[in-house]
């Protein structure tokens, strides 16, 4: 009951990061900016304006918004199957549904700060990765150890 | 005065596109998707309203060393006469003057044969269907600017010149989300159909076990029961009592 409820609550916190990771403009930041994904945040004399990104790589850029929103679906998805699972599934089975569900998500966040990684703000001097970037790369942890967790869990047979 | 049964064409959407035909056209270079057509009462419809409406596109872009079509058509409630007269100027990016490129007059095209576009302009359009467009071949950067288009009418000679902005590109530059829309769309749509394929399978193979099972279950009852009439198991004689 309580790994049950420890799982459980594990998995929305991965869902938060992931949100936050993908909604906030935070990958990179410096002084005064406070960028991507979707915008780029620029504080100018103590007030924050919000500005397009210009100059970016677009196909990447495109790839980078198309995986990560994808891996916030996928675990939205892989919660939801998880608690239908625990009803339906006999007893003694293992969640795979859900196991693969998270990986995918797992897959999918890999692959967006992977290319962020590579392909952007690479010959800049000033400046680093906020936080957006930070939650990015420790829900690619967890949404591993919570793919294994799901694959090898079998449902208790009593 | 001209007597006729004025209907009043209103816009009920936004307009995104060249507009070609009368029906459905509104105002200001723009094309409507859907029109009303409100019939007013039979009235007389003063000169003023008469004015010659232009259409051309808004922006166009294109790829250095592709042709590319400007349209421009017009709308006038005169019907088309035969000294309609169709004009093009171009006015380069950055410069205040224009010139003229291309004259349509007492039904001869006339293109430029002096200017920047000689020997890449040609006329496409058909005037008898108010259509006044012109094709421009093997575009250069220093086409980019604003093209002007002109109609006449006559009588119905009172109106404004449309404009259309072309923007030559060395890569057509993608729209913004086209990709994300595209990646997200296809992941989802073969999760989707993975999962229809996956328990269809199942299905399908739970029904093929189930009739083939049947079968099987009726033939092992004939054989169950004659087993039971079978040999006893021999009794073992250290339990015997005596």
């Amino acid at each position: 009951m309580l790994m049950l409820a420890g799982i459980v609550v594990l998995h929305i916190t991965t869902i938060i990061l992931l949100l936050v990771a993908t909604i906030d403009n935070a990958w990179w930041i410096t002084d005064s900016i406070s960028t991507d994904l979707w915008g780029k945040w620029v504080l100018t004399k103590s007030e924050w304006h919000y500005t397009n990104l210009i100059n970016y790589p677009d196909e990447y850029l495109q790839t980078v918004q198309a995986t990560s929103v994808l891996a916030c679906i996928f675990a939205t998805l892989a919660l939801f199957v998880f608690v239908a699972q625990l009803f339906t599934l006999p007893k003694g089975q293992r969640f795979t549904f859900t196991g693969i569900l998270q990986l995918i998500a797992c897959l999918c966040i890999m692959i967006a700060a992977s290319i962020y990684t590579a392909e952007f703000h690479t010959s800049e001097s000033e400046g680093g990765y906020g936080h957006s970037y930070v939650l990015a790369w420790i829900s690619f942890v967890l949404t591993f150890l919570l793919a294994i967790t799901y694959l090898v869990l079998r449902k208790k047979s009593e | 005065f001209v007597f006729l049964p004025s209907y009043r064409l209103i816009c009920t959407q936004t307009c995104t596109q060249l507009c070609s035909d009368f029906a459905s056209c509104c105002v200001n270079a723009c094309v409507c998707l859907s029109v009303k057509f409100i019939p007013d009462f039979f009235l007389p419809v003063p000169e003023q309203s008469q004015a010659i409406v232009i259409y051309t596109g808004w922006e166009r872009h294109a790829l250095v060393g592709s042709d590319i079509r400007l349209s421009c058509s017009f709308f006038s409630w005169r019907w088309t006469s035969e000294d309609v007269t169709f004009s093009w100027t171009y006015r380069p990016d950055g410069s205040r003057d224009s010139i003229s490129i291309f004259h349509y007059t007492g039904g001869v095209p006339y293109v430029d044969n002096k200017g920047p576009f000689r020997d890449r302009l040609e006329f496409v359009g058909n005037p008898g269907r108010r259509d006044g467009s012109i094709l421009l071949k093997n575009l250069e950067f220093t086409d980019n600017g604003t093209f002007t288009c002109d109609a006449k009418n006559p009588p119905d000679i009172v109106g404004r010149p449309s404009s259309v902005r072309l923007l030559v590109f060395e890569k057509v530059p993608i729209q913004a989300g086209v990709i994300t829309g595209a990646i997200i769309g296809v992941v989802l749509g073969l999760l989707v159909l993975i999962v229809v394929i996956y328990y269809l399978m199942r299905f399908l193979v739970a029904r093929r076990v189930f009739s083939l099972s049947v079968s099987k279950h009726g033939k092992k009852k004939k054989e169950g029961s004659q087993q039971r009439q079978g040999p006893v198991p021999p009794a073992d004689p250290s339990k015997i009592k005596v």
